[in-house]
């Protein structure tokens, strides 16, 4: 019988550390990715892009390179700050999937590419893996050959 | 009494929920916007120095590109994630 205030109890201090956290979440997320867009989409971040990239391509000129030339440059020069995407890619571990195991408790990774015999940073994985079995067992080697 | 606080967290938590959709869904609606006036920015400072209209044009097709870019890999984790 006293399970159901203490259970009634519990509920009501769930609801209200929801409505806590979802408060906090409405008010700092918006700003959040209000002031990330703005750092990139802004009339001030174009300008100050547009800057940068003019001035390379002034020097270019000034430099006698070909227009042609300059104006590719130029382009690839701006891809860097627009290849948002890849960067993306990149940090997310060349665009795996996270996928939550319950039973193990944590996160997997797994991508399309893992089907496929393993992504470069897999590869990097194994072979750091691989270096330091080798070193081990070389110092394991060395121990043995001291006490010998 | 522990129903009507009950009743209260709830009601509050829906609001903030319908405020930070509608503040989302502020932003995605203006996203646009910021992005043309970012392009324009961009396009102008580029043909301030010389470069010609056509490939200065072409640039801030790529830079407005961006946006799209980002929404993908938005949506692509949001994605992932449900």
């Amino acid at each position: 019988m006293s399970e159901r205030p203490e259970k009634k109890k519990h509920v009501m201090e769930d609801a209200e550390e929801i409505k806590q956290i979802l408060g906090a979440v409405s008010t700092e997320v918006p700003g959040l990715i209000k002031s990330i867009i703005a750092s990139v989409f802004s009339e001030e971040a174009g300008k100050s892009m547009g800057k940068a990239a003019a001035a390379f391509y002034k020097e270019l000129k000034d430099s006698g390179m070909p227009d042609t030339v300059a104006v590719k440059m130029t382009e690839d020069y701006i891809s860097v700050f627009t290849s948002l995407g890849d960067v993306l890619k990149k940090a997310g571990g060349h665009g795996g999937k996270l996928r939550l195991d319950v039973s193990k408790g944590k996160p997997e990774v797994e991508s399309e590419k893992e089907m496929e015999g393993g992504t470069p940073a897999q590869e990097l994985e194994k072979e750091i893996e691989r270096r330091v079995r080798q070193r081990l067992a070389e110092r394991r080697r060395e121990d043995e050959e001291d006490e010998d | 009494m522990g129903r009507s606080l009950l009743i209260v967290s709830v009601i509050s938590a829906a609001v903030n929920v319908t405020r930070l959709l509608s503040s989302l869904l502020i932003i995605y609606l203006t996203l646009g916007w910021k992005v043309r006036k970012a392009k324009k920015a961009f396009e102008k400072e580029l043909i301030k120095q010389g470069m010609p209209k056509e490939d200065a044009k072409r640039m801030s097709a790529r830079y407005a590109a961006l946006k799209d870019e980002a929404l993908n890999t938005l949506k692509r984790s949001i994605r992932t994630f449900s």
